[in-house]
């Protein structure tokens, strides 16, 4: 059909009406005298033909009717009629209409932001092929505190061996490696099974990822390089496929790039951060015979199309369980392995704090619309005369109600619009501010999903917020104003009774929500303050940080390895303003390391059943001084403690109790595995017990932990702890000019104060109790300007009995009381439902708090006087204002 | 007229108007006439019919519309058929073939 010819019509229809109009009249007008003039022609007098002819159309106005609906879009018409009403009609009242936007833009903006968030983190698929096939196998490990363990080679191996449901099991272990072709430098590199990149269905931007061959014995060793490397140290060479490097002084072809984008997507207790910087192949894994003991491989699995996860898991569990019956290993413990979807439980640890802030903004976003509501119900009480003169003039209450969905929707569009602009701001604030746990923020973004959930939200409040006037246009008949509208004396202003009781609930509404997420806020906040004031165990005032990668050519026995530590530790002491030095293998919150758990048993037990988990670290002398640990018996590492001296240990308290409960520890000897062989089988003698340190997750004690002295258990890398009073600028270009003194090929990374470990542990929550104190300012802002609002409405209503008030003799400090008693009564309703909501927020909350009760009193206690403080203020300022009014002024203008 | 006019199928009424417009254009009384002589007035076309589909079949592009002078010299609005409409009167008539055929057939059968 052709198409122009419709366009043309709409055209017509939209901007040439009233042409179209004339020329249909024209036209019938000219049609009646066509049938007149014949009836003349047949002898009737033109009166009579006159009268026949009307009478043969049979109504002019009926037949026009006819031809309008039949024109196209006609509907629309209308819709867009009422649409440009409304658009006037937000037009003539500017003010109105500025502050519905941006109320609403504000709430609609905030929850686009933080749902772009929820969206690409919890909802948008990983990006790997048919990334719902991938699930993540833990070690169960339980009896020895340890219920997220990796998995041993061996238990690779049974996996692949034994299941039917998954098409192969893959495995990753995150650790560092050395460039060493030219300035050495320290990376960040997953060792990974041949087929894991197949497995998790990721490719590569330049080159191949890992074949079979790859890892087979005598395989010339490979490297798979991430984006950022590449483009760092080897200057985007795109020729790079093919190339020989210098890694760890071997030589390894790099046969391909990851894309920049490309991450693990692992949970972060799996110690396989998303920045990688390179990859390697594991080696052969093909052997049932590795130490069960040595867990380290975190395996994912890739399930055949069809099987369902539960299904899937079944199979993980049984087969666990059927290697833990048939090895000898593991005694009477068995083996439980379990699968989880690689999804929900790469988000586990983030999933909550977004569902909170989502929660939150929800609420702000309510109490956003119940602003616009209020301004909605004055309007409509305002607007009280043209409702009526619509409907005297013949609009049904359909159409009126048309007409105010179509206002809402306007309004909503508006909002929505505004909220979009204020939502990408938002979220270019979020991601600038990102803690380093959320770091995969960065990849949300305002996409087509954020796009229709922020046009649902918008529309559907419109549409809501179009409901709040109906109860205004119930009451309006054409004789308005109605019986219901008119007060007892008739007065006109007396006459919106109904109105004020209406956003007096709507102030109640918007205070109870305040209340609630001043609560929450004050929680998140406490909570997080809490945090920062708890004793970790150690300092990190003061202290500087830094990797050495030993160069193992140069220094290729343990005696030149612990002479290079030792000379190291005595420059860096002598160092100026230096007043502490030691070294640990793993920092504090340094989950880019792989963990070390090992187990431990008493002297003289062989069932390994009986074996707990440690956290296990190897120390220098120093260290514990350095970090300001608390010494609760015994003693610290000291050089004494040396390759081929007594082998000892130091112990947490929590071991010290759970070992020897109610004795000294010191003296007491376990069987526990320095040397990281996967059986504990080396007796060594406890010399000193710790205050436990909570240096893997601020917030609680992981597990018993166990530390070895550094030359009885070495480790390459080591992180060196320096405490100075130099600032880090000062010290860096010291700390490098004195590794390089010793050994240039020993390359020190990640100069950083200890205290950016510390607070980067606490920046998620840093980040969710920010943002939960914005949302609670905000509504808190809302509600007072509802107060206001409310309050200089019904001191509008009352103006003459105010007056009469104050003329009887009534000081303005009375009839401040009696208004702002009046908007205390409401606000005190609006905060005992509040308190009571804000209860119930806390308990779902109660895994976010740390240190503080769910009913916190202080909590409490400062959300019921900062909204009794905002409520009074803004109670006060049209009160004072009515007070100071001249009464007679006021008698004067009814 | 002695015979009743009979009601008009629906959907044949655009049909009809296309059919008028075949030869020449023709104004809105013009139509009107035609259909009820060329149906030798079993179709009476009354206003409240035929001015809304002139205005739907104008609007889809089938006829064109143009203010002339009738033989009397009176102004009257002329219809004339487009190519468009031209081409759809043509699947309009076979379609009406068919069914007329159709129809007949199942009406014999009886």
């Amino acid at each position: 059909m052709p198409l122009l010819a419709r366009i043309r019509s709409l055209r017509d229809l939209l901007f040439r009406k009233e042409e179209l109009e004339a020329d249909l009249d024209n036209e019938l007008k000219a049609f009646v005298e066509q049938i007149t003039a014949r009836h003349v022609a047949r002898g009737m007098t033109h009166e009579a033909a006159r009268r026949a002819a009307l009478l043969e159309v049979g109504g002019v106005e009926a037949v026009k009717d006819g031809v309008r609906t039949a024109r196209i879009g006609n509907g629309l018409e209308t819709t867009i009629g009422d649409a440009r009403y409304a658009w006037r009609s937000l037009w003539r009242a500017p003010g109105f209409a500025i502050a519905a936007t941006l109320t609403l833009g504000l709430g609609i903006g905030a929850t686009t932001a933080i749902f772009s968030l929820v969206n690409a983190l919890l909802l948008e698929d990983l990006p790997f092929r048919d990334p719902g096939r991938l699930v993540l196998v833990w070690n169960d490990v339980t009896f020895g505190g340890y219920g997220r363990a990796p998995l041993a080679a061996a238990e690779l191996y049974d996996l692949r061996q034994r299941s039917t449901l998954f098409e192969g099991f893959g495995g990753i272990w995150a650790n560092t490696t050395v460039l060493t072709d030219r300035d050495p430098e320290q990376i960040r590199m997953g060792l990974v099974t041949a087929d894991f990149f197949t497995l998790l269905g990721a490719a590569p931007a330049l080159g191949r990822v890992f074949r079979p061959d790859d890892d087979e014995e005598g395989a010339s060793p490979t490297i798979l390089l991430s984006d950022a490397v590449w483009r760092r140290r080897f200057d985007s060479d795109a020729s790079i496929v093919g190339k020989t490097i210098e890694v760890d002084h071997g030589l390894s072809m790099v046969i391909g790039v990851m894309p920049a984008g490309f991450r693990p997507m692992l949970p972060t207790d799996s110690n396989v951060p998303d920045d990688l910087q390179a990859w390697l192949p594991l080696g052969a894994i093909r052997s049932a015979t590795a130490p069960r003991g040595q867990r380290f491989l975190r395996v994912i699995g890739r399930m055949k199309p069809g099987v369902t996860l539960s299904a899937a898991q079944k199979e993980i569990a049984s087969i666990g369980l059927q290697t833990g019956r048939e090895q000898p290993f593991y005694g009477p413990a068995g083996l439980s392995l379990y699968g989880v979807g690689l999804h929900a439980d790469s988000v586990r640890d983030t999933r909550p704090t977004l569902l909170a802030l989502f929660a939150g903004v929800g609420l702000l976003l309510l109490a956003a619309c119940v602003n616009v509501a209020g301004l909605l119900v004055a309007r409509a009480a305002a607007r009280t005369r043209e409702t009526a003169v619509r409907m005297a003039l013949g609009a049904g209450v359909g159409r009126l109600l048309r007409q105010y969905a179509i206002e809402g929707l306007v309004l909503g569009a508006l909002g929505g619009l505004a909220g979009v602009l204020i939502g990408r701001a938002g979220l270019a604030v979020l991601i600038v501010l990102r803690p380093s746990t959320l770091g995969r923020i960065d990849t949300a973004s305002i996409d087509p999903t954020v796009m229709a959930f922020t046009a649902g939200v918008a529309l559907t409040w419109g549409l809501l917020l179009s409901l709040a006037p109906l109860a205004e246009i119930r009451g309006v008949t054409i004789a308005s104003p109605s019986p219901a509208n008119r007060a007892p004396t008739g007065s006109r202003r007396v006459a919106a009774g109904r109105p004020y009781r209406r956003r007096a609930a709507l102030v109640v509404c918007q205070v109870a929500l305040s209340a609630v997420l001043l609560v929450g806020a004050g929680l998140l906040v406490r909570a997080f303050l809490m945090l920062v004031r708890s004793d970790p165990g150690f300092s990190s005032a003061g202290i500087v940080t830094f990797r050495v990668a030993q160069n193992w050519m140069r220094f290729d026995s343990p005696e030149k390895m612990i002479a290079f530590t030792r000379e190291l530790r005595l420059r860096l002491a002598a160092l100026p303003g230096v007043t502490g030095v030691g070294a640990i293998s793993h920092l504090p919150y340094d989950d880019g390391l792989p963990n070390w758990g090992t187990p431990y048993l008493h002297e003289g037990d062989t069932n390994l059943a009986n074996a707990g988990t440690a956290d296990t670290r190897s120390v220098m002398p120093g260290f514990f001084e350095a970090i300001g640990a608390t010494l609760v018996e015994g003693r610290f590492f000291i050089d004494a403690d040396g390759l081929s001296a007594l082998p000892v240990t130091i112990v947490d308290e929590r071991l010290a109790k759970r070992m020897w409960p109610g004795q000294s520890a010191i003296g007491q000897r376990l069987v526990g595995d320095p040397r990281t062989t996967g059986l504990p089988q080396q007796t060594v003698t406890v010399v000193g017990v710790v205050r436990h340190l909570r240096h893997r997750r601020p917030a609680i004690e992981v597990r018993e932990q166990l530390y070895y002295p550094f030359e009885q258990a070495p480790r390459n890398p080591m992180a060196y702890v320096v405490r100075s009073d130099l600032d880090i600028g000062q010290l860096a270009p010291l700390v490098r000019q004195t590794i390089a003194s010793l050994d240039p090929g020993s390359p020190a990374a990640d100069i950083r104060p200890l205290s950016d470990y510390v607070s980067s542990a606490r920046a998620a929550r840093r980040f969710a109790a920010v943002l939960a104190a914005g949302f609670a300012g905000a509504a808190l802002l809302l509600a007072a300007i509802g107060v206001y609002g409310v309050t200089a409405y019904g001191i509008a209503l009352r103006r003459r009995e105010l007056g009469v008030r104050m003329a009887l003799g009534a000081t303005g400090r009375q009839i401040v009381m009696l208004v702002v008693g009046e908007s205390a009564r409401l606000a005190a309703a609006g905060l005992a439902i509040g308190l009571l909501g804000a209860a119930g927020a806390a308990a779902l909350m109660r895994t976010q708090l740390y240190g503080v009760t769910m009913l916190d009193p202080i909590s409490f206690g400062l959300a019921i006087t900062v909204l009794a403080v905002a409520v009074a203020l803004a109670a006060w300022l049209p009160a004072q204002h009515a007070a100071s009014t001249n009464p007679l002024e006021s008698l004067r203008s009814e | 007229m002695a015979k009743r006019p009979a009601e008009l199928l629906k959907g044949t009424l655009d049909m009809l108007i296309l059919k008028t417009l075949e030869l020449e254009p023709r104004h809105g009384l013009g139509v009107s006439d035609r259909i009820a002589q060329i149906t030798r007035g079993t179709f009476a076309v009354k206003p409240g019919s035929l001015f809304p589909a002139l205005y739907r079949l104008e609007q889809v592009g089938f006829i064109t519309s143009t203010w002339g002078a009738t033989d009397a010299g009176r102004p009257a609005k002329y219809y004339e058929l487009t190519s468009a409409g031209r081409k759809r009167l043509v699947v309009e008539q076979r379609n009406w073939a068919r069914i007329v055929l159709a129809v007949g057939q199942v009406l014999e059968a009886e």
